[in-house]
């Protein structure tokens, strides 16, 4: 789930224990390569804010100065075009959305037009960007306009006509699915649209949950604060080896008495939150809404009986980086030109 | 073997075969095929749901099985056919079956329940636990629009008996605990109407909801898979104590009970645990409540299995009767002798069965033709 440079610490143990056992084995160089990765492993978030915080509709323009900036700074890269090339390197893309809440609080469409439009304007065929969600009515209800054809950039749900689970189940520690086929077998790359939440059961609904709606059963899954089984689904080989980005929508946030929408726990934090590991990126996303709360009043999760302890599982079967200390965490403020500057996440 | 007795085989055989063809099979998660004439729809119900409390800020605590699944706006409980709309919990497949059929009562099975009838069998997606095993995954574990459902009213259900002459509904195939709503007002009406209910059910059930159902029921069969929590906890995804309580309550409430447990091999194929069945059976039942073990075919999540040889079910059966168990029964090995009903005082057959095909052979007005001894049940 991390970059692919990045070398975990069980990995440079065995790489350690091997060279130890089999003399002269791994030369030095590459051992000190490995060492020097390790070094530098870090799990990148960025955090895109508006310079103002929106009061009014946050449109797709608004969307598109945070993705630019965001993507280019999370790759490092010279240009947004080689960034893009290096998280979708060609292949039928997947965004998977998060529609449960209908148009009051799912994935916004503005969010997807401008990432698709963005992708599309640089080079990516919108025939191979498939819009998706567990079903099309969910997707109709947020606000999209379904497209089931071979035309364009599609928007559908896994219900649609031919389309449905996969034949075989997907098995991960407790829990054992059929993913979507759109997963499976339509998509080489999936990038999770999430939308930041509180969530009733859960504490925190973010980009690892959101993968719920990419399986046939996420209704056995909520025991126990859906731990360890949060983890699990996203472990399950069709979603993590096709997981390449996730962008979770922290511009308003259910900060309480999600995952439905509530009006009056609504808070506007006016953020995107980008990043390659979905654990790093659900950490960053804890922060906020533990902030938010506290903030509103409201207990933290732990004291609401609602401790988000999924991360810490999915950080002990490898999905990515739960310790905010190992997370490279750099915020941008992006104003209305969309010049950036480095701020703080709380400034 | 005389003539008689091979078309009877063959006739077995081929009810047995025709399970896996038989036009009711869902095909859910793709495709479906049924011969009933019956209105497919996408569309889902929004009655409201029986036995549920409404919680502080929109959540609701849903009371129909011990699960107490709490649950905020636009989510479902484990079962995924309840769902919170607004601080008003629905059930989704009201009146919305995803299999109906007609089957042998045997088929269910009940073997003292009025041996050689048939029932309408219907069940909708969804169920409160997610065994291992299942037989029904695909419309079990589904949520109901996965699976392909009828617009199947209460009234339909009553309709259908009557033109095709069926003196029962069987709610069976999945779980019905979780249609329940639907199951008590087709149960309701049907006892208008002179049709029986029966619910075929793992009895992971409240106590209240079954407090009021029972009346409107005519027998149970409960899967009792096991007497360990911990295989209930690991294999089953329940809890035991519920529904060992659940068995008690229906026995003290009088109504027609039978028990199966399907035994799997390396989990539940002990003699201590046959043993241990057998008296509890006998401790907090009777001894006159029939016991089905029934064979295990790998399934859904347990395909790595083999199927239960017949020398284990056949060592259950032994160990039970030696227990004292009056009425003993193997499932799924079609014509072995313990299919069949015998007088537990003077040893004569009283039902025959071959498979699906059923004779009683030496029963009248519920006794033992040749000893008048009394074979409990509903005849």
């Amino acid at each position: 789930m991390n970059d692919a440079k990045q070398v975990s610490f069980g990995n440079l143990l065995m790489a350690y224990s091997f060279c130890r056992l089999v003399p002269g084995a791994i030369s030095k160089r590459l051992w000190f390569s490995l060492l020097l990765q390790y070094n530098t492993y870090m799990s990148s978030v960025v955090v895109v804010k508006l310079a103002q915080s929106p009061d009014g509709k946050f449109d797709s323009g608004a969307y598109r100065r945070l993705l630019e900036i965001g993507l280019a700074a999370l790759n490092g890269a010279a240009n947004l075009k080689s960034a893009l090339a290096a998280v979708l390197p060609g292949g039928v893309v997947g965004f998977k959305t998060s529609c449960l809440a209908r148009k009051f609080n799912s994935t916004p469409v503005a969010l997807v037009e401008a990432l698709t439009g963005l992708l599309i304007d640089q080079g990516f065929d919108a025939n191979d960007l498939i819009v998706w969600e567990r079903t099309s009515r969910e997707l109709a209800d947020a606000g999209f306009v379904l497209n089931a054809s071979s035309q364009g950039v599609r928007f559908l749900g896994t219900d649609a006509n031919g389309i449905g689970y996969a034949k075989g189940f997907s098995t991960s520690g407790e829990v054992s699915s059929l993913v979507s086929r759109i997963m499976t077998d339509m998509i080489q790359h999936s990038v999770n649209l999430a939308v930041l939440k509180d969530h009733s059961v859960a504490g925190l609904s973010g980009g690892l949950k959101n993968m719920y709606g990419a399986i046939h059963n996420p209704n056995k899954f909520h025991a126990n604060c859906c731990d360890p089984y949060c983890a699990h689904v996203n472990n399950l080989a069709p979603i993590r080896q096709k997981h390449r980005l996730i962008i979770i929508d922290a511009v308003r946030v259910q900060y309480d008495g999600g995952p439905g929408y509530m009006a009056q726990y609504m808070a506007t934090f006016g953020a995107l939150v980008i990043s390659r590991d979905p654990v790093a990126a659900d950490r960053v996303g804890l922060e906020i809404l533990e902030k938010l709360r506290q903030d509103h009043g409201r207990p933290s999760l732990a004291q609401a009986g609602r401790e988000v302890k999924y991360l810490k599982t999915a950080k002990t079967i490898g999905l990515g980086e739960e310790d905010l200390a190992r997370i490279d965490l750099k915020t941008f403020i992006v104003d209305e030109l969309g010049h950036a500057e480095a701020g703080e996440l709380f400034g | 073997m005389k003539r008689r007795d091979f078309m009877r085989c063959l006739g077995g055989g081929a009810a047995i075969a025709g399970v896996s063809q038989s036009p009711w099979w869902p095909q859910v998660l793709g495709g479906v095929q049924n011969a009933w004439a019956f209105d497919v729809t996408t569309k889902l119900s929004s009655v409201e749901a029986r036995h549920y409390k409404k919680l502080e800020g929109g959540g609701i605590e849903c009371g129909i099985c011990p699960r107490h699944c709490r649950v905020t706006d636009l989510e479902r409980g484990f079962c995924g056919t309840r769902e919170n709309r607004s601080g008003t919990y629905h059930t989704l497949v009201y009146g919305l079956p995803c299999s109906l059929n007609i089957d042998p009562i045997e088929k269910k099975p009940f073997f003292h329940f009025y041996p050689g009838t048939t029932a309408l069998s219907l069940a909708t997606a969804g169920c409160n636990v997610d065994c291992k095993f299942c037989q029904n995954w695909e419309i079990s574990q589904a949520r109901p629009e996965q699976t392909t459902n009828y617009e199947f009213s209460p009234q339909d259900a009553i309709d259908t008996c009557k033109a095709r002459r069926v003196s029962t509904i069987a709610y069976t195939y999945s779980e019905p605990v979780i249609f329940y709503e639907y199951m008590y007002d087709i149960a309701e009406l049907g006892q208008k109407n002179g049709i029986k209910s029966v619910m075929i059910t793992g009895g992971y059930i409240d106590e209240q909801p079954l407090r009021e159902l029972i009346p409107h029921l005519d027998a149970i069969k409960v899967d009792l898979k096991s007497l360990r929590e911990p295989y209930y906890r690991d294999v089953v995804r329940g809890e035991l104590k519920p529904v060992l309580d659940r068995l008690i309550q229906m026995r003290k409430a009088g109504i027609w009970l039978e028990i199966v447990n399907l035994v799997v091999p390396t989990l539940n194929d002990t003699d201590q645990e046959f043993t241990e069945l057998a008296r509890w059976i006998k401790t907090y039942l009777g001894t006159d409540v029939p016991l089905h073990f029934s064979r295990f075919h790998p399934q859904y999540l347990l395909t790595e299995l083999p199927i239960t040889p017949q020398i284990t079910l056949e060592r259950a059966h032994q160990i039970c009767r030696a227990e004292g168990l009056e009425y003993v029964y193997l499932g799924n090995l079609p014509s072995h002798p313990a299919e069949s009903t015998y007088c537990p005082k003077c040893g004569a057959m009283v039902i025959e069965r071959r498979g699906y095909q059923t004779r009683v052979v030496g029963l009248a007005a519920g006794r033992c033709s040749k000893c008048k001894h009394l074979i409990p049940g509903r005849f």
